[in-house]
């Protein structure tokens, strides 16, 4: 007997989203026959400029918003069941949270919402809390917190349970790079639990190295989508570095290659990318930014 | 697929972090402070009593300031407290799990209604001790008139705090099931308002359902006396100042009347929160 094919973690198909505007009712249409389909165990990036249906495909993913029409549904069972959400963590876009818990408290109150209870529930709280670097700073008002560790504990809320699916709203926005880079870290450790992530973000270098695929919209219609190695790369085009060459070496190279039907097309110096550079030299690395927030 | 059923844990929940958040509201710090010190000083207006007997003038009092500054905490709370989840996109974060719509809004309004009953205890028992105190000086003064022991009937004063509360329950229903629909907070609170002095004036509506000549005076009067409860039947504060007992029934019939206005307010409010774009 085979085993029962795993459905998709998040599938939309031809999602069509109408906002009635003013007394009249002008429609405004937010996305337009969006269908998606994304496997469970992948990081994904959807990806857009401000006002292009990001927002609101994953209202509706969340079951916060109904379709106009088409359907969407999250390992198989309908976005609008209560039900749905039983296996979805999400972080907001600057996420506000209860500003009189402290972080434990707060992950406490998310854990206890999930149905989390009796002498597991400290124990996870207390898990979480830690895996996003926060147990120093735990029993702390949120409302002490810096923007870093905000988005620390919200992601902790949004994992207490232990969703398989993880969404993050812009979780690096306003986030110094050291944060972000903490974040990335936290994402990548998701995906090698499992666990399936859909991430919005702004960030394209930071999307470009961490997700395997992304989707890109634009007034609410998808307008590209695939692996992000597919996309960014090309594939009848190779890059050799090499140590820099003296001119006559290189007008030696350049003759054997014509010798060959061959052209070289840019020579460029290769560049270090700048926020390399600035997690270099600040020198502590994402560890130390935890703690310093602590 | 696991079914989620509804959770009263999950609703106590949401309650118990409304009233948390409440208590850090200065507006309603202000507003029960305003009402404790009207209660502390009623003896000192003992003067405007209008003819009244000065027990029963303090008795008024003291629900009149309970009722005046309670409507305005229940909208007030009620509006407030719905809408910073809202603005503050913490309902997102919330709804985002796996909790019922209606598990959300009943907790809102039990957070809202347990604030309202913190409010009228409070006020309740300031008031007995204003009452007790003043009674204790007259009878020191007029102690033929008090041969028999004490005329005042403190027991009876929970009953009428009781409704106060209930009547209380009924307004934050209504402001919720506004709220519920309202795109801003000042609405709400200016419709909470309206639907106040509506409750309020609902027998005037009656009295045109049982009298009114032309068809649509009747049909509107029969109406507004159907969909808005009656405020005037939670007032027991006049048989009481009189020295009557409570009458038990009568508390009993408005509590049945308030719970069946508190339900139907509250489903309602669940239905449009359901199709309500968070």
């Amino acid at each position: 007997m085979s085993a029962a094919p795993i459905p998709p973690a998040i599938e939309l198909r031809g999602v069509v989203k109408d906002f009635a505007i003013g007394l009249r009712g002008v429609k405004l249409r937010a996305v337009d026959d969006l269908s998606l389909r994304i496997e469970p165990g992948q990081i994904y990036g959807l990806l857009g400029p401000n006002g292009s249906g990001k927002s609101t495909t994953i209202k509706i993913i969340l079951g916060l918003l109904a379709p106009t029409t088409g359907d969407c549904a999250i390992f198989g069972v309908p976005a609008g069941r209560v039900e749905a959400r039983v296996d979805v963590g999400y972080l907001p876009e600057s996420p506000y949270f209860y500003r009189h818990l402290t972080g434990r408290e707060l992950v406490r109150f998310y854990a206890r919402i999930c149905g989390l209870g009796g002498p597991a529930l400290a124990a996870r709280v207390a898990e979480v809390v830690a895996w996003v670097g926060l147990t120093e700073a735990a029993d702390r008002r949120v409302g002490t917190y810096s923007k870093g560790m905000l988005q620390r504990i919200g992601l902790a809320q949004a994992l207490v349970h232990d969703p398989r699916l993880v969404i993050l709203d812009e979780p690096t926005a306003g986030v110094d790079p050291l944060g972000a880079a903490a974040m990335a870290e936290l994402i990548l450790k998701l995906r090698a639990q499992g666990k399936t992530i859909l991430l919005t973000s702004h960030l394209l270098a930071q999307v470009e190295e961490i997700c395997d695929r992304v989707a890109i919209l634009d007034r609410g219609r998808l307008i590209l989508e695939g692996a992000v190695g597919e996309l960014v790369g090309r594939a009848d085009r190779q890059a050799i570095v090499l140590e820099k060459l003296p001119p006559a070496e290189l007008a030696e190279l350049r003759a054997w290659l014509a010798a060959r039907g061959r052209t070289i097309e840019s020579i460029e110096q290769p560049r270090e990318r700048l926020d390399r550079i600035f997690l270099d030299r600040v020198g502590r690395g994402a560890a130390a930014g935890k703690e310093r927030d602590a | 697929m696991k079914r989620v059923p509804f959770s009263p844990a999950r609703v106590l929940l949401i309650a118990r972090n409304t009233v948390l958040e409440a208590a850090r509201q200065k507006l309603f710090h202000f507003l029960l402070l305003l009402a404790l010190a009207l209660v502390a000083s009623a003896q000192w207006f003992r003067d405007f009593n209008f003819g009244a007997p000065e027990l029963k003038f303090l008795s008024d009092f003291g629900f009149g300031a309970m009722a005046f500054f309670g409507a305005a905490l229940t909208i007030a709370a009620t509006a407030q407290l719905f809408f910073s989840e809202i603005e503050n996109r913490t309902a997102l974060t919330l709804l985002a799990k796996p909790v019922w719509p209606a598990e959300f809004v009943l907790g809102k309004f039990l957070g809202t209604v347990a604030i309202t009953a913190g409010f009228c205890a409070l006020l309740t028992a300031l008031l007995a001790a204003v009452l007790w105190s003043r009674e204790t000086a007259l009878m020191r003064e007029f102690p033929d008139a008090f041969a028999s022991g004490r005329t005042f009937r403190y027991a009876d004063l929970a009953a009428v705090g009781f409704l106060q509360w209930l009547k209380l329950a009924v307004l934050s229903a209504f402001t919720l099931l506004v709220a519920s629909f309202a795109q801003t907070q000042l609405y709400t609170v200016v419709a909470g308002f309206c639907v106040l002095v509506i409750c309020h004036l609902q027998y005037l509506a009656q009295e045109t359902y049982g009298r009114a000549g032309s068809v649509l005076l009747h049909t509107m009067g029969g109406l507004v006396a159907l969909l808005f409860p009656n405020f005037q039947l939670f007032n027991l504060a006049d048989e009481l100042g009189a020295g009557g007992a409570v009458p038990w029934g009568r508390v009993a019939r408005v509590t049945a009347y308030a719970l069946g206005y508190i339900a139907a307010a509250g489903g309602l409010a669940v239905f449009s929160f359901r199709k309500r774009e968070i």
